[in-house]
Order: structure tokens, then C-alpha cells, then sequence
């Protein structure tokens, strides 16, 4: 079962689709969970990704606004894809009848 | 970032693997982050991924199994050889019949002989074995050489006889960074050649025993270069 980073990382690469790259998933995950990402995080959570095969990266051609440097682009696999709807339901499950959950729907 | 600041980040960034560096240093140019804010981010980088390779057995066999007892054993081994040298040169020469001499160069021959595929294997084994993390065998092979100098205490001979092991050490280091594909028959070749030249005497007593702690690198390269030749040190 995936970890909580590892799922928000996954889930933020598919919302980002064919641009999915580290600083558009770095910048994606801060915004929604308000909480600074490292760039030592995401590094290495991508590469734990990759050997599981959860995700495929490849480097992109140079581009001037990084100095020339190429971008690390992220795509998330079928298995990352199921792996992330297994998380979810997961977490769906053992929230029911959680306070927050009761709460938030308005059927306290 | 500013560019005053910069090279020190380019500088850090050199202990990432290539692609990874540029990925990294294209992030931070591109975020404009602040040069004390991309220095960490690349130091925290680099933290993860040196504690990440020591989650494999390799780092740990290559410092405990091989840099600090290999270099201690080796040490011994140089100045067996430096003494076997010193006193054949200044005794056996100048007392000993012709019969003794050549024995004696003989012995010396195969010591020196010893001496030079011990190191070799150890360091190619060592290279091979922990590739990213050699910095930490490198320290710990100084540290025990370092050890070692500052307690030898043989006043007939120099105490760079303590090194003799390190140029064939450092070459096999080398060739193991240089993914030098070893064939089976050498490696097969170079462990019995070790191995026979362990068994023949002369033993240094209490120390022979320990001095077979050195062969096991040679078969491990037979071992690993198993398969058609496959290139050793690819770890």
C-alpha cells in the first residue's frame, strides 16, 4: 500500500498529465496541502515510485528558463494508477462514520 | 538565485548523479529559490540518497569486510615483505650461500607476488562493491592506515613500507570504476594464483592464518564474473 506522499505524488502527476515534472508536482502538492515539499522528498520519492513501477521518468530537452537544463517528467503507470485507486478506497473505507466526515456532509 | 551564490550550489550538486544534477539545478533555477534555500535543498538531496545506497549489505561489506581489515592486513603483509627484502639484501647476500639466495629471492618473488594480487582483488572488489558510497571505504582504509603510522615502531625500515599494498590497491579501484570487464578465466586464473601463493611458504606465523582473509576478494570477482564475462562492478 502506498505511503501518504506517494499517494499525493501520484495523484498530483496524473492531474498534471503530459506535464507532469518535478517542479509541477512540487508546486501542486504545496498548494493543496499548504506544506512545504524538499525537493529531497520528491526526488526520492519518485525514484521509490520508479523501482516499484508505479511511475516511468524520463530527462526532456534542455529549455532556456532552466538555464538549459533538461526537466525530469513524470508519468504515472496502469499499476501507479490502481495503486493510488486502492489507497483511496482504503482511506474512503475507514473514514466512514468519522466525526470529520459526519461533520463536513452534514449529517452529524 | 544569485549568481555570486551559485557555484556553491553547482558545487554540491556534484555529489549527484549527473542527470539527477541537472534535473535538480534546472528545479532551482527555475523556482528562482533563494542560494542558502538551494544549497540545503541540495545537501538534503544528497543526505537521502548516501543513506538510501547504505540500506544495501555492499557499502557495509566493502567498509567492515574490506577497507578497514583489508588495509590493517595488507599493512601487514607490506612490511613482511619490506623486512623479507631488508634482510635478505643486508644479510643473506653478504652470509648466505648462493643455494639460500635464490631461495630467498625466490620467496620474495612470491610474497611481492602475493602481495601485489591480494591488493589488487581487494581494491577492485571494493570499487565494484560500493561504487557511491566510496568515499566511506576510502576514509576507512586512510583511518587504518593512519592507525598504523602513527604506532609502527620497526626502526630498521620506513614507514612508507607500511604502503606498499596502495598502488595496486588504487589500480584495482580503477579498473572497478572503469567497469574493465573481467573474463572468467582471468578471474579464475588470479584466484588460484593467490591462493597458491597463500598455501606456499613462507608463513608468518600467527599471521598466515589471518592473511587468508584475503583471498576470499579474488573469488568473490570469480564468482560475480560468472556469465559469459559479464562486467564485474556494475553494483
Amino acid at each position: 500500500m502506498l505511503g501518504e506522499f506517494e499517494y499525493l505524488l501520484i495523484t498530483a502527476a496524473a492531474g498534471l498529465g503530459g506535464k507532469a515534472y518535478s517542479v509541477a508536482i512540487r508546486k501542486e502538492i504545496e498548494v493543496t496541502t499548504g506544506r512545504r515539499c524538499s525537493i529531497g522528498a520528491l526526488y526520492t520519492t519518485i525514484d521509490r515510485l520508479e523501482t516499484k513501477g508505479l511511475l516511468k521518468t524520463w530527462m526532456s530537452d534542455a529549455t532556456p528558463q532552466r538555464g538549459g537544463r533538461a526537466k525530469r517528467m513524470v508519468r504515472v503507470t496502469p499499476k501507479g494508477v490502481q495503486a493510488a485507486k486502492d489507497f483511496y478506497d482504503a482511506v474512503t473505507r475507514v473514514s466512514r462514520g468519522a466525526s470529520w466526515v459526519v461533520n463536513r456532509t452534514g449529517r452529524a | 538565485m544569485t549568481s555570486a551564490h551559485w557555484p556553491w550550489v553547482e558545487v554540491a550538486a556534484r555529489l549527484l548523479e549527473r542527470d539527477e544534477r541537472e534535473a535538480v539545478l534546472g528545479d532551482l533555477l527555475e523556482t528562482d529559490e533563494g542560494a542558502w534555500q538551494g544549497l540545503l535543498e541540495v545537501l538534503g538531496l544528497v543526505v537521502r540518497r548516501q543513506l538510501s545506497y547504505w540500506k544495501n549489505w555492499q557499502p557495509w561489506l566493502a567498509v567492515f569486510g574490506l577497507a578497514l581489515p583489508g588495509s590493517l592486513i595488507l599493512m601487514g603483509v607490506s612490511v613482511s615483505v619490506s623486512s623479507m627484502y631488508e634482510r635478505l639484501i643486508n644479510h643473506g647476500i653478504l652470509m648466505g650461500s648462493s643455494h639460500a639466495i635464490h631461495e630467498g629471492f625466490l620467496q620474495l618473488l612470491c610474497r611481492g607476488l602475493l602481495l601485489i594480487g591480494c591488493s589488487w582483488a581487494c581494491g577492485f572488489v571494493m570499487g565494484s562493491l560500493s561504487r557511491r558510497t566510496l568515499w566511506v571505504s576510502i576514509a576507512s582504509s586512510c583511518f587504518a592506515c593512519m592507525f598504523c603510522l602513527v604506532r609502527f615502531g620497526e626502526p630498521s625500515l620506513s614507514r612508507l613500507c607500511l604502503f606498499l599494498f596502495l598502488l595496486p590497491a588504487i589500480w584495482g579501484v580503477r579498473q572497478a570504476l572503469r567497469l574493465t570487464r573481467v573474463t572468467l578465466a582471468l578471474a579464475i586464473f588470479l584466484a588460484i594464483a593467490i591462493t597458491t601463493l597463500m598455501i606456499l611458504p613462507p608463513n608468518s606465523g600467527g599471521f598466515w592464518t589471518l592473511n587468508w582473509s584475503l583471498v576470499w576478494p579474488a573469488w568473490y570477482i570469480v564468482a560475480t564474473a560468472q556469465g559469459a564475462g559479464r562486467a564485474v562492478g556494475r553494483n
